[in-house]
């Protein structure tokens, strides 16, 4: 199979990335990248180690704002942003389950609504309402993914944004986490962008495969790969 | 002043800005040779040095071209060498900076008294009602994207603050002490709670207990009662750390 070098123009598109380059201390992390992600879709951009993921989505956020090129996002559009998750931080402080949330969800309502809410919130991304009140430190990395994606979901984004939600995840609960994001997209209506280097897991689930590695070097559509039989994933590889 | 310390600790640290208490404990003594110069009361002056200094260090933090250590030791360091200049050019033979340095909390007046239940009322009462913006805001300010300006802002709110719990300090416990008031009763009541919310209960519960037991034991024993107040915070902690330790043990 051979994969065309990316550059798709759609007109329902809700993120465009323009020729985006950065450069740190004379070394390029991003060359020329443009792309456009198109409304109620899930987008995976995989690529190794240091290939610029991470800061072409602190470039898309605004979290980083020195870059040449240009970022379009609609001003109507909500953005909630879920960064990769550590579970090594032997610092952090004692926080609820219910305080993690709370933090992010800036509404002034009663606190018997936020309750239900919150309860609510975690029953739909498959953890109990008993853990509302329990220490945060105390959930599994699966079970923080899933808190983390409730908060974001309490926000009502029309855009989700995903730095490797698989990083503090075990093996055996991978799966049924990007499931969760899959229906989520679908039953909210969407537009995901997620981050990750696991080309096994998010090629089923998504409905566009970007490859970076510094530059976008291919569109690597799913349906291709179904009727390649599989064979393209092998060529994702190949070309990060 | 206890209850300050007890209830913004536990957000200075999460914040990892411990070292600003110091940092702004020396713009405070820059504000107090100022004020000198000018021929205005020593602590007033350095309330104005504080608001000024800590929106400077918030706007360079947030222009990310510098890291918080360095910004620190910046202003730290640049603080006392004004100080020292400032009091050296007022050439005021009384002034001493022991008291602002170590605290003078047997020396307030009733003016001092009423400036530092205004001040602990206003920051009870703001770091109430910002609770969960400022947790935010000191836990993770750049990821919380979708409000946008707000968590910065909020963060300017939890410098102004922390300026007014160290210009407090500085009358109270002492510059060079606050920082220990600010960070100890946190790190001896972090293992016993479960939540953010518990763990500022704690903390000002041990910071009420430390103070105190230091200022009953300084009626007793001739030591400056700053000195004893920090010594019980340590001992609290030590407490805390063998029981902690026992408790593992139990558990295994």
């Amino acid at each position: 199979m051979r994969l065309q070098p990316h550059l798709l123009v759609m007109n329902n598109s809700v993120i465009k990335v323009n020729n985006v380059t950065k450069a740190v201390a004379g070394r390029r992390l991003l060359d020329d990248v443009s792309f456009e992600v198109a409304e109620q879709s899930l987008v995976s951009l995989i690529g190794p180690n240091g290939a610029g993921k991470s800061t072409l989505l602190k470039i898309i956020l605004g979290l980083d704002t020195q870059f040449e090129g240009s970022i379009v996002i609609g001003s109507k559009e909500r953005v909630q942003y879920i960064p990769q998750l550590s579970m090594t931080d032997e610092h952090q402080l004692p926080m609820s389950v219910y305080e993690y949330i709370a933090i992010a969800t800036n509404r002034l309502y009663s606190k018997n609504k936020q309750n239900v809410d919150f309860k609510q919130a975690l029953i739909h991304v498959g953890v109990s309402a008993e853990k509302l009140y329990q220490s945060y430190t105390s959930l599994s990395g699966g079970e923080r993914q899933r808190v983390a994606i409730a908060r974001a979901l309490l926000g009502n984004p029309t855009i989700l944004v995903l730095d490797e939600p698989l990083a503090a995840v075990d093996y055996a609960s991978r799966s049924g986490l990007y499931e969760l994001i899959r229906h989520l997209q679908q039953d909210h209506k969407m537009t995901v962008l997620l981050v990750s280097h696991d080309i096994d897991s998010v090629l089923p689930l998504s409905d566009q495969v970007l490859c970076l590695n510094t530059s976008l070097h291919t569109d690597c559509h799913p349906s291709q790969f179904v009727t390649e039989g599989g064979a393209g994933s092998r060529t994702i590889h190949h070309h990060c | 002043m206890a209850v300050l310390t007890g209830m913004l600790g536990p957000f200075v640290v999460q914040s990892r800005q411990s070292i600003a208490s110091d940092m702004f404990a020396h713009v405070a003594l820059a504000g107090i040779g100022g004020a000198l110069l000018v021929g205005v009361g020593p602590w007033w002056g350095a309330l104005p040095a504080l608001i000024f200094v800590s929106t400077l260090i918030w706007w360079l933090l947030n222009s990310g071209r510098y890291s918080p250590d360095a910004l620190a030791m910046f202003f730290l360091s640049g603080g006392l060498a004004l100080a020292l200049a400032f009091v050296h050019v007022a050439q005021d033979t009384v002034f001493s900076f022991e008291n602002y340095l170590f605290g003078s909390i047997l020396t307030l007046t009733f003016i001092d008294l009423v400036a530092i239940l205004v001040s602990t009322s206003l920051v009870v009462v703001v770091v109430w009602y910002f609770w969960y913006p400022l947790l935010g805001a000191t836990q993770s300010p750049r990821y919380l994207i979708p409000f946008r300006r707000t968590p910065q802002v909020v963060q300017l709110l939890f410098f102004w603050l922390l300026a007014i719990v160290v210009w407090v300090g500085i009358k109270t416990i002492g510059g060079l002490l606050i920082g220990a008031l600010l960070v100890i009763p946190v790190l001896t009541a972090r293992s016993w709670a479960s939540s953010f919310k518990q763990l500022v209960v704690l903390s000002t519960l041990v910071s009420v207990f430390s103070v105190s037991l230091g200022l009953i034991t300084a009626l007793y024993v001739d030591l400056p009662p700053s000195s004893l107040i920090i010594g019980m915070a340590i001992g609290l902690f030590i407490l805390q750390a063998v029981a902690s330790s026992a408790r593992r043990n139990k558990r295994v």
